[in-house]
């Protein structure tokens, strides 16, 4: 093909007016862009999970505040608490002059107010507070001091108090309709007073959304003196397309469920890396213990020693995890350190089948697990499983699967998978949050209990437990609760997970945390 | 003509009426209970049992059926479970991104497919021919997915071309929405830098959307060339001298293009329901990304809704297709 000059001419100038145009598109030092997902809507009160823990440390302020990896509660809005000989009454002292964003005074009405709103929306983030708390369980003796009255003591009940975003009854109120708490204006809205402010007119629901910097946040910025001035979230749905903006510089963090192809290739770009952090999110595969073969405990067995840990620890998610064989993080108090669980041992595997064969378990009709979609890991695991388990003789089918729907196919032990997998991140880091809500059976009907397990001497054990206040007591209890589980082989447990965040080379300051991975903002600065 | 409209709609409406009764029995009589999805992490049975009382799940599947049809009637789609936005606002926001993207697409699908057409039906059998008969395969077999990050990888990585992801670059001030297209809108406004940035934003989504398309109109109007070089107007126009050139570019493509123009009716639907896959791979915010949100977390009535619209809007163009149609051989109105 010829090629006048002109036409070379027109070309190289069209190449250099792109070229131009990405140059002056250059990072600005002052803005964070994160590839973080958001949040369904915006209200702390209405959504829990990963995205919502992280939008609500940069937009609220809460009493504690979980900081830190291994995490501490640090006091947080509120400057120290006592709690009662008996564990029933809890007050917290308030900082003074801590202004929301709209330059009014936080007071102890207004964590009144949010604790109120939180029991009456009702949805996952009042969940723990509901068998305990009343909205006269919390009340302001002065304007400086919050009292809770709980109907019975409640060992998680202080590691819960980070739950509770503080927000602003003056700003909220003038939105509420036909006694919606105003959660239908709070969905698109913020009313709080965090290190970051919403630009409402920046928001899209799920989409993008911008926020500037709190000048008189509480805390001052003393102890970050180049502090991030605006953060522009645009998360990135495709995990490629992500990776790829993280290493041309548009995105300066992504999530932390990378794979590891992704991780291996940040890690090799000169202008990223990744971000390794221990943290509390077990894998795990979950049996439904309703459904034969597997309220056999000789099938659940077979399958325990079927999966391969080791290999998928080692090759499938290259050692950014840690084997834990129980319901309980492998870092957190409660652990029973003295417990294996079940290992690879096909031939094990084999003799678990036989046995369950011959007490007239179906072993060998088709059985379903289900794959979270878009979650790769998700499907890599049950791969593996998949070609372990045709050599025992147990014909294993992968069904693709979103965890909204399994959240809801699993409300009722008939309509929940045979098998499926799953993570369980950290909201608040006491032993109740996994073991406790997974195998206790009055938690059947939610996702994190759906294998159906009920053993009368567990959920004794969890409830002893749970209605506990000193952790030296309620230790002993979750590790015995965890032995028995672990000899009834309800699920299989995989791994601890080392969370894996693709960070731009220019954020200095990162601090990850168990809650919250690494999301909170304030700490943070941009190199130039 | 106007007859014929009518009928057309008239007859388009039991279509869109059952396409509304079959997708919210097929997404609303599967096991799943979109109030547990709701009631999120840590939520207990009796909060799900409310909140499933709340948006009225518990009601017989029929009165909720009724109680939809009544509210889409009115024009009303409910509301986002999660976002608590009205599903129509969240559409009315999204819906000129998928529409400037389709229509790009479509666009350039159709400027370059047809004249790559006519070429390979004129050198049939020829080289150009082979090639672009590979091309059209190719077009058709390659994955969106994998196109899409190839372009990436060459135009943003490699080049530094053109921007990876995203409508608009960070901090652009939007042009006043007029159309809703930021490409005339910001022509409107005589804002030119808008322009070139959406334009540069509009490229990989675009032609990545386009490839599927371009690859159809490139061999439906080979064949109709192929064709149409058989008649024996064509014989007689070539005999008597008739400049090649004209005979072919005007006389044999306008008889020619007929069978690709229905394509491009049809192709339109598909390049909506295929911007769910780009919008997600290009972050770009139409209604194929809310979808794809829409069905991770369960929110029904989004899932509805966009189903209704892309529905609305495939019949939309099919029956402008059958007018174009009939505007480019009026024998077939009598048909039709």
């Amino acid at each position: 093909m010829h090629i006048s000059r002109r036409e070379f001419a027109a070309l190289a100038a069209a190449a250099a007016a792109f070229r131009a145009r990405s140059a002056a598109a250059a990072p600005d030092p002052a803005v964070f862009v994160t590839g973080m997902d958001l949040p369904a809507n915006l209200d702390p009160a209405q959504i829990l999970d990963v995205q919502s823990t992280q939008w609500g440390l940069n937009a609220y302020d809460n009493l504690y505040r979980y900081e830190g990896n291994p995490a501490k509660m640090q006091p947080w809005l509120a400057t120290d608490h006592t709690v009662s000989a008996d564990g029933l009454t809890w007050e917290f002292k308030l900082r003074q002059g801590v202004k929301f964003h709209d330059g009014s005074e936080l007071t102890a009405e207004d964590v009144v107010y949010s604790v109120q709103r939180l029991l009456g929306v009702k949805r996952a983030p009042a969940a723990p507070f509901l068998p305990i708390l009343k909205p006269d369980s919390v009340s302001a003796p002065d304007r400086y001091t919050v009292r809770f009255t709980l109907a019975q003591p409640y060992g998680p009940f202080f590691g819960m108090i980070p739950m509770i975003a503080i927000v602003n009854p003056r700003i909220i109120k003038p939105n509420e309709e036909n006694g919606d708490w105003g959660a239908k204006w709070l969905a698109s809205n913020e009313a709080g007073s965090g290190a970051y402010k919403l630009l409402p007119a920046s928001y899209v629901p799920l989409e993008q959304a911008d926020l500037e910097k709190n000048d008189d946040h509480f805390m001052g910025w003393s102890d970050n003196p180049q502090p991030i001035k605006k953060i522009e979230w645009r998360p990135a749905k495709v995990t490629s397309t992500r990776v790829l903006a993280l290493l041309n510089g548009t995105l300066d963090m992504t999530d932390s469920f990378l794979p590891v192809d992704q991780v291996e290739r940040i890690e090799k770009s000169s202008n990223a890396h990744v971000a390794k952090n221990v943290t509390m999110r077990l894998l795990v595969i979950r049996m439904n213990n309703t459904k034969p073969p597997f309220d056999n405990i000789d099938a659940r067995k077979a399958f325990a020693h079927a999966f391969n840990y080791t290999g998928f620890i080692d090759e499938i998610v290259k050692g950014n995890a840690v084997r834990d064989p129980v319901p309980i993080p492998t870092n957190i108090w409660g652990f029973p350190k003295d417990v294996t669980g079940y290992d690879y041992d096909l031939k094990k595997a084999k003799e678990y089948f036989d046995k369950a064969v011959a007490a007239g378990a179906p072993m060998k009709r088709p059985i379903e697990l289900h794959v979270q979609q878009p979650l790769e890991q998700t499907v890599q695991a049950g791969q593996l499983f998949q070609s372990d388990l045709a050599t025992v003789g147990i014909d294993l089918k992968l069904i693709n699967d979103t965890f909204a729907n399994l959240t809801s196919v699993s409300g009722k032990p008939e309509t929940t998978p045979d098998m499926w997998i799953h993570w369980v991140s950290a909201y608040y880091l006491d032993p109740d949050n996994w073991i406790g809500q997974m195998y206790d059976s009055r938690y059947h009907g939610t996702w994190k209990a759906s294998c159906w397990y009920t053993n009368p001497q567990v959920d004794d054990l969890l409830r002893k437990a749970r209605f506990s206040t000193e952790q030296e007591d309620r230790a002993p209890l979750y590790e015995q609760a965890a032995r028995l589980i672990v000899a009834d082989s309800p699920d299989i447990w995989i791994y601890n997970m080392i969370e894996v965040c693709g960070v731009s080379n220019r954020v200095q300051g990162f601090r990850h945390c168990p809650v919250g991975s690494g999301g909170e903002v304030r700490w943070m600065h941009l190199s130039a | 003509m106007l007859r014929f409209v009518l009928r057309r709609v008239l007859s388009a409406i039991p279509s869109l009426f059952g396409l509304l009764i079959f997708t919210f029995l097929l997404v609303r009589i599967v096991p799943a209970d979109p109030a547990a999805a709701l009631a999120g992490d840590n939520a207990t049975p009796q909060q799900i049992a409310d909140i499933r009382h709340q948006y009225g799940f518990d009601r017989p599947i029929g009165v909720q059926l009724l109680l939809y049809v009544g509210q889409v009637l009115r024009f009303n789609f409910g509301e986002s479970q999660y976002s608590h936005r009205p599903v129509g606002l969240d559409i009315r926001q999204r819906l000129p991104a998928t529409l400037e993207l389709t229509f790009a697409a479509l666009l350039f699908a159709t400027l370059v497919g047809i004249p790559l057409g006519v070429i390979a039906g004129v050198n049939h059998n020829r080289w150009p021919d082979f090639a672009l008969r590979m091309f059209s395969i190719t077009g058709l077999a390659v994955a969106a997915f994998w196109f899409a990050i190839m372009l990436q990888l060459l135009f943003s990585m490699q080049l530094d071309w053109l921007p990876l992801r995203g409508r608009t670059s960070s901090g652009l001030v939007m042009p006043p929405e007029v159309t809703g297209s930021l490409i005339l809108d910001s022509l409107v406004a005589g804002r030119f830098d808008a322009f070139w940035d959406a334009l540069r934003h509009l490229v990989l989504p675009a032609l990545t959307l386009s490839l599927g398309a371009l690859a159809t109109i490139t061999r439906f109007t080979r064949a109709g060339v192929l064709e149409t070089m058989q008649k024996d107007f064509v014989l007689y126009e070539r005999a008597v001298g008739y400049p090649r050139r004209r005979l072919i570019w005007i006389y044999v493509l306008r008889n020619s293009v007929i069978s690709a123009v229905t394509q491009i009716g049809l192709l339109f639907g598909a390049l909506i329901a295929g911007a769910v896959v780009v919008e997600s791979i290009f972050d770009w915010p139409g209604i194929g990304n809310y979808a794809v949100q829409a069905i991770l977390t369960a929110d029904y009535k989004v899932m509805l809704a966009v189903t209704l619209l892309i529905g609305v809007i495939y019949t939309v163009v099919n029956i402008l297709t059958d007018l174009v149609h009939g505007l480019l051989d009026p024998r077939l109105w009598e048909q039709l």
